[in-house]
């Protein structure tokens, strides 16, 4: 295979690559603003430039192909000199803006000013003056004076999302972004320009001055605003979470994510006011705390009750295959065969790029996991029907809003002579319910989904509740730090009281006299491994960072059944 | 002595008398040819581009594709924005007929069946007077699709005039094509060059006015003829613009290696006042300066220029006697190159900027020593490290003219110099604005 050398390393390339890509592909880093590996090349930061052996000028390595022999020095007099000279020439103009910038601690400019420039500038003049506070679009503000005009925001829209809204108007260092007359940076994804911008040009008006970037803790997460599954971080501090940003997965979402869920998924789970901490029982018209111990109790002592076939028990998209999973075990311990979850579908929210019709996260986990009718079981429209008709009386319901999203369901859901319900906040459907549990969400308990494609993806907790997960063995989340005061959620007990639905369905079980010994989410998944062909050998671990697809022979059917 | 691309003939302009004249023969001649030959002629005439780089034009017609599937593209620029160059609108206006014939001789030496010719905005009235030529040229069936049956061939090609929008960047070539598609004038990074990826990615060759007037005369008389002419290695006549501290100021079209103190001197008419040259620009603005002391001897040619280490450019000779002020003029040339850099790169789009804040502050009697080393190191550092030549165009005439003038430029500053703080703090500026309006 052809070689090139960088640095007087040897590395292959593939014909067509350019050198930053060749070096990218074998770990090496070269300096650069403008280059994005999704991305045209626009080859205008010059921060590239490096020395090629046998080549009278400098070239960008961003843009030049790398060929058999070629001989590259990132680090020679020359090519350090012109990095310098390149580096003093985009500071010259660039405001000192760092103390009050959202970019600051994770700015490419910050980085390389500390990486690869003199630490002096000659510069004594005024520096040019821009607009520092415009508005693109609904989400995202713009710094003229910060851009370096890498051209990268423009690119995107251009490239990607394929709706220009945003171009570079006047000449030299005049030059600033503006949106095309009349109209806004308003498209799905167009957060992504925040990412993207080496700088802190480019803001997330959602998350602005809300924190320093080095006082928040990230936690590698799954976004849960439809069936694609995008990789994300959730940035966490004070216990409350500040913002969701794509992590790279070129199987998923490659750099990316939709602004509705980078913007809807967490507010909910910060929410104090519709948060439900601990459990609740229905005493006349309202809802009163209940200690864990005596809902459980509860919940079972009513479920004994009725009749098996006058239950259904009704599993969730929302929820984990570990939630799921254990929902469907104790519906067929006990003897229930009426189990389904409820789709949805939006036909407006899919489009070609990331976003799918079915809005819930794991729609392909709930059925893996068993969550279907049982044998003269009913499926859920049946249930609805059979609820109207007084033949099913009771109803046992995960973490899913169904009142809201279905108009018939909450009607006969207020029919129910009792309604257990899990849940995040208080909604339509918990209004409807006897009894019910505080459940953990998303980004507070371990476990997995799988996404549209039948990929296995690791959730993770990255905010704490009231009761420490297990696997965490003793350490805390999004600590309480040195820059934690008395007003904080730590300080104020602010820390909600929820748990994870699995932990709620075991403890509901042991009330019915079936026992479940599960430590951790992770016990539940190794248990679903040995059962479901799909998930055969898979564990935590193996799942890691980026997950991994359902066997290939079990997915093709299912893929094609849902 | 014979002019070649502007001849001394009346109202040659008008398409009688052009083709009274023999014109349009060339073409004639020129279509019997095959396109390699043509090309061939023009390469061995030794035809040099004259809009600035002096490369080989023949040999740039041989870069492009012989088979290609994709349309191929004529571009002739004449977008003439340099300071100091005023020589293609002299075509547009007295010889333009013959920079048509030029245009369908090339047109045909390399397939083209579309040619632009993009002219700079504000050349209102030549762009009318070429679009009247280019009519008659049209209607006496020698453009277009009639050209098939007027000159009895199988080729037919379109000229169209692309009027620029103001903006000297757009002759740079890449720069220009993608201002005749519609986008902004940015210069594209190359390679890819414009003989594989031009406009709308096909073929594309670009010409400069005056490079293609000179085609239909090599054909005439053949390329033997022109060789002859002027300097062996830059053959040929080449319009030379006089402007500045000169008597008799305008183009003269004279043979390549004329000697520059017979161009100021024998038909500039000298200086006025008979002063003392301080200063000559030999190519345009943009080019390094020379000390009127090193001028004697200089002949005008691509070369010769280069020896003396300095370039022919667009032949445009900008003359400065003793009273000028090569620090104001400078100032003027570097706050040139910073209105038209187009942004696009770092080292030009805030270097540019940079030299010119230090030279005005020299202007106003506020510079250093120290301040003349970083204006060359700054120079320096943008050349050689951008998208495209504007970048060697904004640092060249800094940096030489500060080096060669050194003596000069160090009287005119204090060696020490305190400066006051300019760099006005952030606090300073009027940014604050109240909470509820910056919620987000
Ligand atoms: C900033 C810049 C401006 C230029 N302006 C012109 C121009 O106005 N006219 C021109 O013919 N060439 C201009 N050029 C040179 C062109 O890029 C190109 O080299 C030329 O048109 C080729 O024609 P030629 O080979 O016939 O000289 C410019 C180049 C640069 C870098
Ligand atoms: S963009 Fe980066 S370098 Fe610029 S002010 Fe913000 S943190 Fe500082
Ligand atoms: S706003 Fe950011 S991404 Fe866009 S051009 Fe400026 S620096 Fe680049
Ligand atoms: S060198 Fe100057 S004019 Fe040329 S691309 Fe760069 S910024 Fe634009």
């Amino acid at each position: 295979m052809a070689t090139i050398t960088i640095d007087g390393k040897k590395i292959e390339f593939k014909s067509g690559q350019t050198i930053i890509q060749a070096a990218k592909d074998n770990g090496i880093n070269i300096p650069h603003f403008c280059w994005h590996p999704k991305l045209s090349i626009s080859g205008n930061c010059r921060v590239c430039l490096v020395e090629v052996a046998k080549m009278p000028k400098l070239v960008i390595a961003c843009a030049t192909l790398a060929a058999d022999g070629m001989v590259v020095f990132t680090n020679s007099e020359k090519a350090v000199n012109a990095r310098n000279a390149v580096m003093e020439f985009i500071l010259i103009n660039h405001p000192l803006d760092c103390p009050i910038c959202d970019e600051a601690g994770e700015c490419k400019l910050q980085e390389y000013a500390y990486d690869y420039s003199v630490g002096e500038s000659r510069f004594k003049e005024e520096k040019q003056h821009k607009e520092k506070r415009v508005p693109l679009g609904p989400n995202v503000m713009f710094d003229g004076e910060r851009c370096i005009s890498c051209s990268r925001c423009i690119r995107f829209c251009d490239e990607i999302v394929k709706e220009p809204q945003l171009t570079f108007v006047q000449r030299g260092d005049r030059v600033t972004i503006v949106t095309y007359p009349g109209k806004e940076l308003d498209n799905d994804y167009s957060l992504n320009v925040t990412d993207i911008c080496p700088v802190g040009a480019l803001t997330n008006r959602d998350f602005r001055f809300k924190s320093r970037v080095w006082e928040m803790s990230t936690t590698k997460s799954v976004c849960t605003g439809c069936s694609r599954g995008c990789n994300s971080d959730i940035w966490v501090r004070n216990n409350l979470i500040l913002r969701i940003t794509p992590r790279e997965n070129e199987k998923v979402n490659s750099y990316w994510m939709c602004d509705h869920g980078r913007l809807n998924t967490f507010k909910n789970i910060n929410q104090l006011e519709t948060r439900i901490n601990g459990a609740f029982i229905k005493e006349g018209l309202s809802h009163v705390p209940t200690e864990w111990e005596s809902a459980y109790r509860k919940a079972a002592n009513e479920l004994k009750k009725y009749a098996k076939d006058e239950i259904a028990f009704i599993g969730s998209p929302f929820a984990t295959n570990e939630d799921n999973y254990l929902l469907a075990k104790i519906a067929k311990n006990f003897g229930v065969s009426n189990l389904d979850f409820m789709r949805h579908e939006n036909p407006a929210f899919g489009d070609d790029i990331l976003k799918r019709n079915d809005i819930t996260p794991n729609s392909f986990g709930a059925e893996l996991a068993g969550i279907r009718p049982g044998k003269n079981g009913f499926a859920l429209s049946e249930i609805i029907q059979k609820i109207n008709d007084g033949k099913i009386k009771v109803v046992y319901l995960l973490e899913d809003d169904i009142a809201e999203s279905n108009p018939e369901a909450a009607e006969a859901f207020a029919k129910l002579k009792l309604l257990i319900v899990h849940s995040v906040n208080f909604n339509k459907t918990t209004d409807l319910a006897h009894i019910i549990f505080g459940a953990a969400a998303y980004a507070e308990k371990n476990g997995t989904m799988i996404n549209f494609e039948g990929r296995v993806q690791r959730i993770r907790p990255a905010v704490a509740l009231a009761t420490p997960d297990k696997s965490l063995d003793g350490q805390k989340l999004s600590r309480q730090d040195k820059f934690g005061t008395e007003y904080d959620s730590w300080a104020q007990k602010n820390i909600k009281d929820a748990l994870p639905s699995w932990t709620i369905l075991m403890n509901v079980a042991k009330e019915l006299d079936f026992r479940l010994k599960y430590n951790i989410a992770e016990d539940i998944f190794l248990e679903m491994s040995k059962n479901i062909d799909a998930l055969n050998g898979l564990n935590y671990n193996i799942l890691g960072e980026l997950g991994v697809p359902v066997k290939d022979s079990i997915n093709q059917p299912l893929a094609k059944a849902l | 002595m014979e002019k070649i691309v502007l001849p001394e003939i009346k109202d040659y302009h008008l398409i009688d008398v052009y083709i009274k004249n023999g014109g349009y023969e060339s073409a004639k001649k020129a279509f019997t040819f095959s396109t390699d030959e043509i090309i061939d002629q023009v390469k061995k005439s030794g035809l040099r581009g004259r809009g600035g780089a002096a490369f080989l034009a023949g040999l740039k017609w041989s870069f492009m594709p012989k088979s290609s599937d994709k349309p191929k593209y004529l571009c002739i620029n004449g977008d003439e924005s340099e300071p100091g160059s005023f020589k293609d609108r002299q075509i547009f206006e007295y010889n333009p007929h013959q920079l048509i014939e030029g245009i369908l001789i090339t047109a045909y030496a390399i397939q083209a069946n579309t040619c632009y010719i993009y002219i700079r905005g504000e050349y209102h009235k030549w762009i009318k007077l070429l679009q009247k030529a280019l009519d008659d040229a049209y209607s006496n069936g020698l453009v277009g699709e009639k050209m098939k049956d007027t000159f009895g061939i199988g080729f037919c090609t379109n000229i169209y005039i692309h009027k620029g929008a103001g903006a000297y960047i757009c002759g740079e070539e890449s720069s220009l094509m993608n201002s005749i598609e519609g986008q902004r004038g940015y210069p594209r990074v190359k390679p890819p060059f414009p003989a594989q990826n031009g406009l709308w990615g096909c073929p594309t060759t670009i010409n400069n006015v005056e490079t293609i007037t000179n085609v239909p005369p090599i054909i005439k008389n053949g390329w033997e003829w022109f060789s002859k002419i002027g300097e062996p290695k830059h053959p040929g006549t080449i319009l030379y613009g006089l402007s500045g501290h000169i008597n008799k100021p305008g183009i003269y079209e004279l043979p390549s290696g004329t000697l520059l103190t017979d161009l100021i001197y024998k038909y500039g008419g000298g200086v006025p006042g008979d002063k003392k040259v301080l200063c000559v620009i030999p190519g345009g603005s943009s080019m390094p300066p020379l000390r009127g002391d090193q001028i004697e001897g200089v002949k005008m040619d691509a070369e010769s220029l280069k020896a003396y280490g300095t370039a022919i450019g667009t032949g445009g000779v900008i003359v400065m006697d003793e009273d000028t002020d090569l620090v104001k003029i400078l100032a003027r040339i570097a706050k040139f190159y910073y209105h038209e850099s187009c942004g696009q790169c770092t080292p030009c789009r805030e270097g540019t900027g940079w030299m010119l804040k230090i030279l005005n502050r020299l202007v106003s009697g506020e510079g250093s020593v120290k301040d003349l080393d970083l204006l060359v190191s700054v120079a320096n550092n943008i050349e050689g490290n951008t998208i495209c030549a504007l970048g060697e165009a904004a640092a060249w005439p800094v940096k030489f003219m500060i080096t060669r003038f050194r003596d000069y430029f160090e009287k005119r500053v204090s060696s020490e110099n305190i400066l006051p703080v300019r760099n006005k703090v952030h606090s300073m500026r009027n940014t604050a604005i109240s909470i509820d309006t910056e919620q987000n």
